[in-house]
């Protein structure tokens, strides 16, 4: 992946994973982050952690442009500050009230979180369309053993399907890989059917790599 | 982490209904226990090597020990009152700290959004100002006047009703609550939380109730606390850190938390950090 002294980018999660209105738990080589994408589409990560009682924010839920956690409610915007306490309703929450935000990129229906400050954008994965994630258990290098391939600066590693070359956009994750599957195009169902399985397939044969090494 | 401050106190291990002679394999602290019953129907608690613990039989639990308890098991009058169903709803596993069990039955802040429509609705959120206190005659935590709109309080209950609460917490990993009682205004319905502490961040929560209800059925009362139980345990299993941070800092309590405040308080002050997070981390 694209990465400097300063940070580097890291693709969470697809685009079509996260409709308006809703939030998901995101992995990053960092820990857990709540992704959320507020009603009028606007596209947000935190710390997955409400700083009141510690429950995770991915479990909660989007009104309007704002994210509430489950457990009591309590309601942060989009830069992280608390923006009501339903508990108390008459009381404007203090400025020192928030949780940690990370900067939030979608290029090629792809979301990325920045791990840092990036000098640059996100790749723009021009032609390539997202098809599915799938998590291995299984580092970059057994992923590229398996593919026979070393993956671009982009953290891209392409192998070939029955359909022809796919796209695997790799995001290390703490012990795990988790893999975006990209396809040159509409493959229509039995080429998406056809690249699911070569995905799954070399994950397979990933993480039997990986559990040899580890035996080792 | 200690264990000498809590290792002498009781907890519940079973339901003594469910005890027989092959015995139930469980665990007190870390401690593998076997609870059975001898032939004379006597509650059996067994630690390591065949270790004979301490044993009580009371609100329809079996409650033991890995130390020596110094104080009886706490009372609950209302226990030996004419008229009251006794209710034993069971277990519920939960991976989290025992105290953390604790300390979310006695919060009220989150009932409109972890039990919708049940023990609280939006918009109905706020938590009015509420007396707390650490008795220090009996020593425990008493939370009173605690009042809050509710659209199903009870199974008895039809309709909303703004219900009020008392707490008390006479242990560190037991909790009995007060609430108005829908059929008889002057008495309150008795709800408990005991929870037995299986390891720090693993335990396993024993709910008990003494209603004055003679209209619902056993099955549909034991239901409602269940589905109450399981929807705390959605939250309980994804809070960050497992343990309970005992030191500031950690999290932000507001005035609707004055009673985990000052169960917070009333543990460290005993040094019951079992379950507990000491420093930051």
């Amino acid at each position: 992946m694209p990465s400097d002294t300063t940070g580097f980018w890291t693709p969470v999660a697809l685009s079509r994973d996260l409709p308006a209105g809703t939030a998901m738990p995101a992995r990053t080589a960092s820990g857990s982050i709540a992704l959320w994408r507020s009603a009028s589409g606007r596209i947000s990560a935190s710390a997955d952690r409400c700083p009141h009682r510690g429950m995770r924010l991915s479990h909660g839920f989007v009104r309007g442009e704002a994210l509430s956690c489950i457990y009591h409610g309590w309601s942060y915007d989009q830069a992280g500050h608390c923006l009501r306490i339903p508990a108390h309703p008459g009381l404007a929450p203090p400025e020192t009230i928030r949780v940690a935000t990370y900067d939030v990129e979608e290029t090629g229906s792809v979301i990325w979180v920045a791990m840092g400050t990036p000098a640059s954008k996100p790749p723009r994965l021009d032609g390539l369309v997202p098809l599915r994630s799938l998590t291995a258990f299984a580092n970059i290098a057994a992923i590229e053993a398996a593919a026979g391939a070393k993956a671009s600066p982009d953290g891209i590693v392409e192998i070939d399907a029955s359909t022809g070359t796919i796209s695997l956009l790799l995001s290390p994750q703490d012990g795990q890989t988790l893999i975006h599957v990209l396809l040159k195009g509409d493959l229509g169902p039995a080429g998406a059917i056809g690249a699911s399985r070569a995905a799954e397939s070399l994950r397979r044969r990933a993480e039997g790599l990986q559990k040899k090494e580890v035996a080792r | 982490m200690s264990m000498q401050a809590m290792i002498d106190e009781w907890y519940p291990v079973g339901l003594f209904s469910q005890l027989d002679r092959a015995g139930r394999k469980t665990a007190l602290m870390g401690e593998p226990i076997d609870v059975a019953c001898d032939a004379d129907g006597n509650a059996r608690v067994t630690g390591r090597d065949g270790r004979a613990l301490p044993v009580r039989v009371r609100y329809g639990h079996v409650w033991s020990s890995l130390g020596e308890p110094k104080k009886e098991l706490f009372p609950i009058p209302e226990a030996d009152q004419p008229g009251r169903r006794f209710v034993d709803v069971g277990v519920v596993r939960v991976r989290c700290s025992p105290l953390r069990a604790v300390e979310n039955f006695l919060d009220i802040a989150h009932f409109p959004f972890v039990h919708t429509d049940i023990l609280g609705a939006e918009p109905h959120t706020e938590v009015q100002n509420y007396k707390v206190e650490i008795r220090e005659e009996e020593d425990e935590v008493w939370a009173t006047q605690v009042k809050f709109y509710q659209p199903q309080a009870a199974k008895s209950a039809s309709g909303g009703i703004t219900t009020e609460y008392m707490y008390r917490v006479p242990a560190p990993t037991c909790s009995v609550l007060y609430k108005t009682c829908p059929p008889r205004p002057s008495e309150w319905d008795v709800i408990t939380l005991f929870v037995q502490p299986l390891a720090e961040d693993l335990c396993d929560v024993w709910p008990w109730m003494a209603l004055f209800d003679d209209e619902t059925a056993m099955t549909d009362l034991i239901h409602f606390q269940q589905t109450i139980f399981l929807q705390d345990r959605s939250i309980l299993e994804n809070q960050i850190p497992r343990l309970l941070p005992l030191d500031p800092g950690m999290e932000i309590p507001t005035r609707a938390d004055l009673t985990s405040i000052a169960y917070r308080r009333w543990l460290k002050r005993h040094n019951y950090t079992y379950g507990a997070q000491l420093v930051a981390q």
